[in-house]
């Protein structure tokens, strides 16, 4: 005979805990995969964008007509001041096919971008240790180049970013709500196992077993059902995280957010079942000591 | 502290103790007696005197009210926990309602003392069938205390408590169930322990068991406890009966 089956004939844990540490497993898999894939994407954001500023030269004029050989001349005129100007690392012109595939997202493959209304873009790598005085590059640029647009996209996607980080900072709640929902619910089945089993445990403790005889065993079984149930909820959120996946892919919105994840990131994935079993088995142990101190 | 016995001291010693449940009237008063290593009592007094609860103070599970209960020397209220616990399991009980785990075939039943000590699986086989079959069970060992008689459940109950040779043993009416030949071959296997070492404690209600080995009683009466010695049953016996007899 296991010693396992000392307490436990019939229990409504044996399905009550799998269920629902299924449920939280799954849940805490898909939101920690669109957590550290968001996290990934902003950085990534913010790499690109931190270091860089871009000048439009407008190519028609508001009437919409071509403005012709000046925007060359403007474009050489602004390349000069923005090379001269402290904090800028290089400028250089987006040929046509940059400009193609920046507009690919927004305009799909094969878009002749050569007959749209577009601006010349020249892109300004900054140092961003010493980023250029804005104030005073827009004064310069516009004294020479009236024409010229200057646009900091760390100032345009700042409101995104702290949407973002917002949107990080609620998913660690979330998951901590998860964790508490986890630990009040193994709270709960023990609770209602151990009065179940009041008669056996009294028996067993009046026969001299110490607490840690009857703690281990429910921490030990508890640990089992709920590493089961959150090991199954995993494998239910892989379909999902591959559809969801799918989607993005199909949507060519990759380079807003990226869903694929690195190695380390699927191993704290799954280390979801091994972490929602290690807060049963604690919270077990805890449940299960403070119960006992009602027998002498 | 250990709880190896300490050498000499009494098995138990009473000094002044009351009892009373939460809330409840008192139901042991100012009790004061003393168990010698190797001891045998019978202990008497009618339905609700308070046997039962005299006896859970002696397994630990209830501590006085008032006064002080040492076991082995040890004062049971400044035992450490896990010290408690090693000395239970020197102590083997016959609960009044068995507490048999129906779960559990007779066979597990009486092994748990011993899985609970973390004996041997095959030194746990030995025992068990061997105590079992002596106790007229060799046939019920798979069966489930559910599907045994009064007095099948009562001698697993039996051999549960003395399956770790105790040394001190509880037994709280343990032959209400079987007949009289049974009664005296259970008394036997008490007495078997008593003479290995064990301290033996029988609450009893049977004046043919009580007559027929003698030992002295501890008597309760309202909630006091008198010790009467082994040459004066008799006459205990025959006051008890003029009252109608014990219950
Ligand atoms: N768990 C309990 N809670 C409150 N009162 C109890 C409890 N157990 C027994 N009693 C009361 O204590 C008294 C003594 O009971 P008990 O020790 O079982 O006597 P006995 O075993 O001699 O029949 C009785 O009046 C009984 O009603
Ligand atoms: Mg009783």
């Amino acid at each position: 005979m296991k010693q396992s089956r000392l307490f436990f004939s019939t229990d409504s844990n044996r399905l009550f805990l799998p269920w629902m540490s299924m449920l939280m497993g799954f849940i805490a898999v898909l939101i920690l995969a669109a957590g550290m894939s968001a996290y990934d994407s902003i950085t990534n954001w913010q790499r690109v964008v931190s270091g860089s500023l871009t000048v439009q030269i407008p190519t028609y004029t508001e009437a919409g007509d071509p403005r012709g050989e000046v925007v060359n001349r403007e474009i050489e005129t602004a390349l000069t001041i923005l090379r001269s100007s402290t904090g800028v690392k290089g400028a250089t012109v987006l040929s046509d096919s940059q400009m193609t595939e920046l507009m690919i997202p927004w305009l799909g493959e094969g878009a002749a971008v050569s007959e749209l209304p577009l601006p010349k873009l020249i892109d300004v790598m900054v140092d961003s240790d010493h980023y250029p005085d804005m104030a005073q590059l827009k004064t310069d640029l516009a004294a020479q180049v009236p024409s010229a647009v200057l646009d900091s996209h760390r100032l345009r996607l700042e409101p995104l970013l702290r949407l973002s980080s917002g949107g990080i900072k609620l998913i660690g709640f979330i998951l901590i709500l998860l964790a508490l929902t986890a630990s009040f619910t193994v709270i709960y089945a023990t609770r209602t196992s151990l009065t179940a089993h009041e008669h056996i445990i009294s028996l067993i403790h009046m026969m001299g077993a110490n607490d840690w005889f009857i703690t281990r065993q429910y921490a030990a079984r508890n640990f089992n059902l709920t590493f089961m149930g959150s090991f199954f909820g995993l494998l239910l959120a892989l379909p999902i995280m591959a559809g969801v996946s799918f989607l993005i892919h199909g949507a060519t919105l990759d380079f807003i957010w990226n869903p694929a994840l690195d190695i380390k990131q699927w191993i704290v994935l799954g280390c979801v079942p091994v972490g929602l079993a290690l807060l049963a088995f604690v919270t077990t142990l805890k449940t299960v000591s403070d119960y006992l101190k009602r027998f002498l | 502290m250990s709880t190896q016995t300490k050498l000499n001291a009494p098995v138990a010693e009473f000094n002044g103790v009351s009892f009373r449940y939460d809330g409840g009237p008192e139901i042991l008063k100012d009790i004061q007696f003393t168990l010698s290593p190797g001891s045998f009592h019978f202990m008497t007094g009618e339905s609700g005197a308070g046997k039962t609860s005299l006896l859970s103070l002696l397994y630990l599970y209830h501590l006085p009210t008032k006064g002080r209960v040492r076991l082995f020397g040890y004062p049971v209220d400044e035992m450490a926990r896990l010290d408690r616990a090693k000395l239970r399991r020197q102590i083997g009980v016959v609960f009044q309602d068995f507490r048999l785990l129906n779960h559990l075939t007779a066979f597990d039943n009486v092994a748990l003392p011993l899985r609970i000590a973390g004996v041997k699986e095959s030194e746990i086989r030995r025992h068990v069938s061997e105590l079992l079959a002596w106790v007229g069970l060799e046939n019920q060992m798979k069966t489930h205390p559910p599907e045994l008689s009064g007095g099948e459940q009562q001698r697993v109950a039996i051999a549960r408590a003395v399956i770790n040779r105790p040394t001190l043993l509880l037994a709280d009416e343990p032959t209400g169930n079987v007949d009289d030949a049974m009664a005296k071959r259970l008394l036997h296997l008490f007495l078997e322990l008593n003479k290995l070492g064990t301290t033996v404690v029988i609450a009893t209600h049977n004046e043919g068991l009580i007559r027929h080995f003698g030992f002295p009683r501890l008597h309760l009466d309202k909630g006091h406890l008198s010790v009467v010695p082994q040459n004066q049953y008799k006459e205990m016996a025959s006051k008890l009966f003029n009252r109608g007899g014990a219950q």
